[in-house]
Order: C-alpha cells, then sequence, then structure tokens
C-alpha cells in the first residue's frame, strides 16, 4: 500500500497551472525528496497532500484511504494527522516552547495530565530540555525548527511533510537537524515528503528525488 | 474559516448595518426624486464638496509632515508627540467648534474649515507615519547612496503616499456627512455656513417624510461612496507595499539645525488641534470671565456628574457594548475578507452604512425598529448600541482584515494541521497573534461611538447620552457646566488609549 498516492492531480489558480495532472506514488517509509526551481509547483504539492489546498481534478489518497476527489475534500487537512514542518516554522508567537505542543495535545484528546509530560519528551527528543517555557521570540532559528519539528511530530503522523525546514538555518545548523530528521524517520517508521532547494545536503537520508518543473515531474531517480 | 460562522456574521451585519438602508430606500418615490432637481440642491453639494476638499487638502498639508518627523525623524520628543497626535481626533469635532470659535471669535464658513481640518488631519498624519515606518532600511539605504536624503525623500515619498491620501479620502468623508460643526457655526450668526448634510436633517424635521429625506442624501452619499472606494483601494496599496518578511527598520533621519524648528511645528500643532481647547474648557469650568477659580471649577464637575450621571452612563455603557460587538463581528468578517476570495465581495457593501449621511443611518434605524414587536429594544438604551454597531463595525473589520493580511497563514495552517477546527483556530491562534489590532479597533469604535452626535439625533433612546446633552446645552447658553461635562467626556474618551499605553507593551494599532 502507498502511503501517498496522486492520480492525475491539478491545481490552478486563475490562468496559472500550479500542478499539471501529476501522478505520483510515495512508499511506506520512503524519504522522497522534491526538487525544483522557484514556482515549479513544490510547495503546492505538499499543501495539496496535506489537504490545505484543494485539487481542481484529480484524486489523492493516503494509505489506501481517499482524502479528496477532485474539488470535493473527502477528509478535512485537520483529521489527515499529517505532521508539517513549515519553511519558517510557523511558531504561534504567544505561546511557549511546551504550550505549542500541548495546544496540538489538546486537539488530539490526550489528557491534560499527560499532555506536560509528552510535551517534555518531544522537547527532550529535539535536545530542547529546558526550554519548556522560551517564546518563539527568544529562540535561534535553529531551535525555533526544533520546537516546530516537535509539534509536528507531536501528532504522531505516519506521514510528515516538509517544506524547506533548513532554509533559513546555517550549515552545522542544517547539518544537525538532517541528522536529527534521518534519526526520527528510522526510529518512528515515518514517511517523509521533502521539498528542498539543496538536495544535495540531504540525499544521504533521501531514498529517492523527484525533480519538478511547472507543476509536472520533469526527472526521477 | 467555517462558513456557518461567516454567514451567521454577515447577516448580522446585514441586520444591523444594511437592513435600515434597504428599508429607507424602498421609500422613495418618482415625486421624492423629482424634488430633489427643484430644489437647491446643486449648489448646496457643491459647497460642500469644496468644503470637503479644502479640509482634506489643509489636513494632508499638515498630517504628512507631522506624520514623517514624528515617525521617522530624530526631532525632539518624537515618540511622545506621535501618539499626542490622534488627540485632535478623538476629540468630538464640535468642541473644538465650541471653543475657537470663543477663543478667536471665528465664524462661518472660515471656522468650520478651520476646525474640520484640525479634527481630521491626524487622520493623515497615522497613515503617513505608518507608512514611513514601514519602509524598509535596505531600500532607504539604495537611495542614499545615489543621492543622499534628498533622494531618500525621493524614494520613500511615492510609498507614504498613497496611505496618506487614503487618510485624506476618509477626511473629506467625514467632513461632508458632518452636521454638527456646520450647524453649530451658523447657529452663533451670521455669516451662515449650510452644507449638505444639514438640508437632509432639515427636511426630515419639517417634513418627517423618509422617502424625501433619503432622495435629499443619495448626491451626497454617491459622493461619499465615490471617495471610499478609491481610499480602499489606497489603503491596501498603503498597508502591504512596503512590507517584506525580512523587513529592516531604519535609522532616524538627522534633522540637523531643523530639529528644534520641526519641534515647534507639531507641538504648535497639537497645542492648536488638543491643548489649548482643553485648557480653555477648563478655564470655562472654573468660572471663566467672572474669575477662576478651584471652588468653581469643583462645583462644575459636581454639577456635571450629579445631573448627567444617567447620561454619562448611557454614553460609557452604549459605546462598550458597541466596541464589543464590533471587535467580535469584525474579526470574523476581516479574516473572512483577507482569506477568502468570495468573502472579499463583502467589503463594499461594509462601507455603505459609513456611507450613507450618519443622519439618515439614525432616520433609518428609527424606521426599522419603531415597531411594536421591537418596542422594548427601541426605547431601550441597546438601541444605541444596535445603532452604533450597524455604523462603525467596518472599522474594526478592516482593522482586522489589514492585520489578517500581515499575519503568516502558515500559523494558522499549522494549527489545522493539528486538527484545531475553524471558531477555535480563530480564538486561540489569530484573535492573540492580532490583540493590538483588535485593542485598536476597541478603541477606535469606542472612541467613535462616545462622540458621535449625528446618527443618534432622531432616535429617541439615544437622546439621553452625554454628546447628545453637550449639544442641548449649548443651544441655551455655555456655562461651567457644560465646560466640566465636555472635560469628562474628552477623559472618558481618552481612558481606553490611555490605559493601553501605561500597561501594555505593544502600540495600539488604530488604523484600518
Amino acid at each position: 500500500m502507498s502511503a501517498v498516492s496522486l492520480d492525475a492531480v491539478s491545481v490552478r489558480i486563475g490562468a496559472r497551472t500550479l500542478l499539471d495532472a501529476l501522478t505520483l506514488e510515495v512508499a511506506e517509509r520512503e524519504h522522497l525528496l522534491v526538487v525544483g526551481p522557484s514556482g515549479s509547483g513544490k510547495t503546492t504539492l505538499l499543501r495539496t497532500i496535506a489537504g490545505l489546498a484543494s485539487p481542481d481534478t484529480g484524486a489523492v489518497s493516503l494509505f489506501g484511504t481517499q482524502a479528496s476527489d477532485g474539488a470535493r475534500m473527502l477528509v478535512p487537512a485537520e483529521r489527515r494527522r499529517i505532521g508539517f514542518l513549515f519553511q519558517n516554522g510557523a511558531l504561534w508567537p504567544h505561546m511557549s516552547a511546551a504550550r505549542q505542543i500541548e495546544f496540538v495535545l489538546e486537539h488530539a484528546a490526550v489528557a491534560a495530565r499527560e499532555r506536560a509530560r509528552r510535551a517534555s519528551e518531544l522537547l527532550e527528543w529535539v535536545e530542547l530540555r529546558g526550554f519548556e517555557q522560551r517564546m518563539p521570540a527568544t529562540l535561534s532559528g535553529g531551535e525555533a525548527q526544533r520546537v516546530a519539528l516537535a509539534r509536528a511530530l507531536a501528532v504522531e503522523p505516519k506521514l510528515l511533510l516538509l517544506d524547506e525546514p533548513l532554509g533559513p538555518l546555517d550549515f552545522e545548523l542544517r547539518a544537525a537537524l538532517l541528522a536529527k530528521l534521518g534519526e526520527l524517520q528510522q526510529r518512528l517508521g515515518l514517511t517523509v515528503v521533502h521539498v528542498t532547494h539543496a538536495p544535495e545536503e540531504a540525499r544521504a537520508i533521501a531514498t529517492r528525488t523527484l525533480r519538478l518543473r511547472a507543476g509536472r515531474i520533469e526527472d526521477e531517480r | 474559516m467555517s462558513r456557518p460562522l461567516v454567514l451567521l456574521a454577515a447577516a448580522l451585519f446585514v441586520l444591523l448595518g444594511l437592513a435600515p438602508l434597504a428599508l429607507m430606500a424602498a421609500r422613495v418615490t418618482p415625486e421624492d426624486l423629482s424634488a430633489l432637481f427643484t430644489s437647491d440642491a446643486a449648489p448646496l453639494l457643491g459647497r460642500t464638496a469644496l468644503y470637503g476638499l479644502g479640509v482634506a487638502a489643509l489636513a494632508l498639508l499638515l498630517g504628512v509632515p507631522f506624520g514623517f518627523l514624528t515617525a521617522r525623524t530624530d526631532m525632539p520628543l518624537a515618540s511622545v508627540l506621535r501618539p499626542l497626535g490622534v488627540v485632535p481626533l478623538f476629540l468630538p469635532p464640535m468642541m473644538l467648534a465650541m471653543v475657537w470659535t470663543a477663543v478667536a471669535q471665528m465664524r462661518g464658513a472660515p471656522a468650520a474649515y478651520f476646525v474640520s481640518a484640525l479634527s481630521t488631519f491626524p487622520l493623515v498624519a497615522v497613515f503617513a507615519a505608518r507608512a514611513f515606518e514601514r519602509i524598509d532600511a535596505r531600500l532607504e539605504d539604495a537611495a542614499r547612496l545615489v543621492g543622499g536624503t534628498r533622494a531618500v525623500l525621493r524614494a520613500t515619498l511615492p510609498l507614504a503616499l498613497p496611505p496618506a491620501l487614503c487618510g485624506a479620502c476618509l477626511a473629506f468623508v467625514f467632513t461632508i456627512n458632518d452636521f454638527s460643526v456646520p450647524d453649530y457655526v451658523s447657529w452663533l450668526g451670521l455669516p451662515k455656513f449650510s452644507v449638505y448634510a444639514d438640508s437632509i436633517y432639515a427636511t426630515w424635521r419639517i417634513d418627517a417624510r423618509a422617502g424625501r429625506a433619503v432622495a435629499m442624501a443619495l448626491p451626497l452619499f454617491a459622493l461619499t461612496l465615490l471617495t471610499l472606494v478609491p481610499a480602499l483601494a489606497l489603503r491596501r496599496r498603503g498597508a502591504l507595499a512596503s512590507v517584506v518578511p525580512d523587513f529592516r527598520s531604519s535609522a532616524p533621519i538627522a534633522l540637523g539645525p531643523w530639529r528644534w524648528p520641526a519641534f515647534v511645528f507639531c507641538a504648535g500643532l497639537l497645542a492648536v488641534g488638543a491643548f489649548i481647547p482643553l485648557g480653555r474648557l477648563l478655564w470655562e469650568a472654573g468660572g471663566g470671565h467672572k474669575g477662576w477659580s478651584f471652588g468653581e471649577l469643583a462645583t462644575a464637575f459636581s454639577m456635571a456628574l450629579e445631573r448627567s450621571r444617567g447620561d454619562v452612563r448611557n454614553s460609557v455603557v452604549s459605546a462598550l457594548a458597541t466596541a464589543s460587538a464590533c471587535v467580535v463581528l469584525g474579526l470574523v468578517l476581516g479574516h473572512a475578507l483577507e482569506r477568502s476570495r468570495r468573502a472579499r465581495a463583502l467589503e463594499p457593501w461594509l462601507v455603505l452604512p459609513l456611507a450613507v449621511p450618519a443622519v439618515l443611518f439614525g432616520i433609518g434605524i428609527v424606521v426599522l425598529w419603531n415597531r411594536d414587536a421591537t418596542a422594548a429594544l427601541y426605547d431601550s438604551n441597546a438601541l444605541v448600541a444596535v445603532l452604533l454597531t450597524g455604523r462603525f463595525v467596518v472599522f474594526a473589520a478592516l482593522i482586522s482584515s489589514g492585520a489578517v493580511a500581515a499575519l503568516d497563514p502558515s500559523l494558522e495552517d499549522a494549527a489545522r494541521m493539528a486538527g484545531v477546527g475553524p471558531p477555535r483556530r480563530l480564538a486561540c491562534i489569530v484573535a492573540p497573534a492580532l490583540r493590538s489590532s483588535l485593542a485598536g479597533g476597541f478603541v477606535l469604535v469606542f472612541v467613535l461611538s462616545l462622540r458621535e452626535l449625528d446618527a443618534t439625533l432622531f432616535v429617541p433612546a439615544a437622546n439621553h447620552t452625554a454628546m447628545f446633552r453637550i449639544f442641548n446645552q449649548i443651544h441655551f447658553g455655555r456655562d461651567g457646566f457644560v465646560a466640566a461635562l465636555a472635560l469628562l467626556l474628552v477623559f472618558l474618551i481618552v481612558l481606553p488609549g490611555l490605559l493601553w499605553s501605561l500597561f501594555a507593551r505593544k502600540r495600539l494599532e488604530l488604523l484600518p
């Protein structure tokens, strides 16, 4: 069974075609690297899988369940249980590091007593023990991305979508975060779809690389 | 965004803001329209448009330099003068008219132009100041390398001009729809200064025919709408044009020997627009020409509190209710305006209650709610909140939508991916991130509600407010009581903004 299956998916905004009848299969536990120039449809692909963008035509299935059929959303984004690491982390500026995670757990119906423990555990996983009460404005770029990663993992997803997560970081932090991602994927058996501008760095942990151009697959290896 | 929530908010807006107008429009007969062509409406409209243009030009002339000097230069006390710059906007224009006609013995058109320009220049100043401070340092640096400070001004002025023009458009709209200032300066004696809003008021007062009053208001409505449409476009351009994600703010521009002349200009403008009027009211409350004393001042204030306690309470309660309702409704509508392409079609409808002359909107409220089934509401103070919410919700919605435009959509996406539903996303993610804008919307609507007079003139429930009491009282002579009541009202108007400045660390976002 494929973790992600896209069948002739097209996404248009006005006259612009962002994804053009794209068909794609991602196997379970695969780490798919998606590369391509700006405007090639990389982020739209992730948003379509997540349910944040709705396709005009085509079907999206996740782990054998059809999630959308054309423009009809069968499983809305909030019920897909997908982890999404945004380019800038997208940390909520008014919540502490621990609260970011607890807020997610609240919506996964985790008991109040359990939430604080799980938040600490997740922060420890990303090597941010003691950062529980730190606000996003006081975190460095790397720390913020690790909090965002912990938050994305809080829903215990089987599928993790990464939208250029290393973009704003310097070389050392990129290497450290990549190593952490590889380790987590192995340990949790995650399927990862990873959009990046710098494929050479992530190639070591990727199982396949896909090159997009103008919303179509140009090359695959 | 949740569709039922947006539909509920839109339905409430239709009931509060559009239904009074729709009912009024239905009462216009062909006779009413033909009467428009036989009356002296055209010259009056021309004079009113000229009045609005003159005031908008003066507001631009005063507001742009004030905004630039307080936001972008090393002028002494710039950070103190900048927030004080909104005080003239907060003062009811009629109060400024009361003072300046007495202090400078001004009458007729010059008095109306002077008072309205003083009252509206802060609209331009706050828009211009925000635009100037949002220009990225790298843009200025690039210009500075080309041709120094002069090149910086030439490069940045076009970026600040659209928002400043948006402020000028709003100044025009406020001026041509204002009834209180021309009415007051004309009431003082010759020379009279009649404007179009007067004639709408008189048409209803004499004929009590809604259709005739609506027909009379149509040209003014068209003029207002014609101004608000470009104002909205300029607002969108001005709010977003100069903001980049990795924004770098610029260092203040050194004025050199011009620092103190600049200070004199800004402080002088504030003195004329706020401090002299407030000082004069304080002087009048303490006895004025009869001899000033603290005893007289205390007597005037205790008399104001004793005789107008109920009016003041009604004003505050209805302003608080209006501001709260507008913030909640404005958040839902403003978020939908920014995040949904379909909801954007709502924007022109939102400005309609503000585009019609205030007097006419008040009459619409009477026509809509003066029925047996709604008699309890019609007679209660709640109707004032209903009236003011319908009229002012546009400000809260536009402030919210402007703030949502600057909010990273991925914050909401992240919550959505975590399984958070639309109402909770709005309450737990969007609202906290927008708190200074929501507080700004609250303060703005609170202030506008407390100082509103024109829309409330014909609504019986609104005849028991502090502003109406002052309006009534000044027509029966001025004394310490009126001055004390006016000062009390000013204190209440500036109180929320003052509390925010003292206790909040973020700046209040007052701009739509």
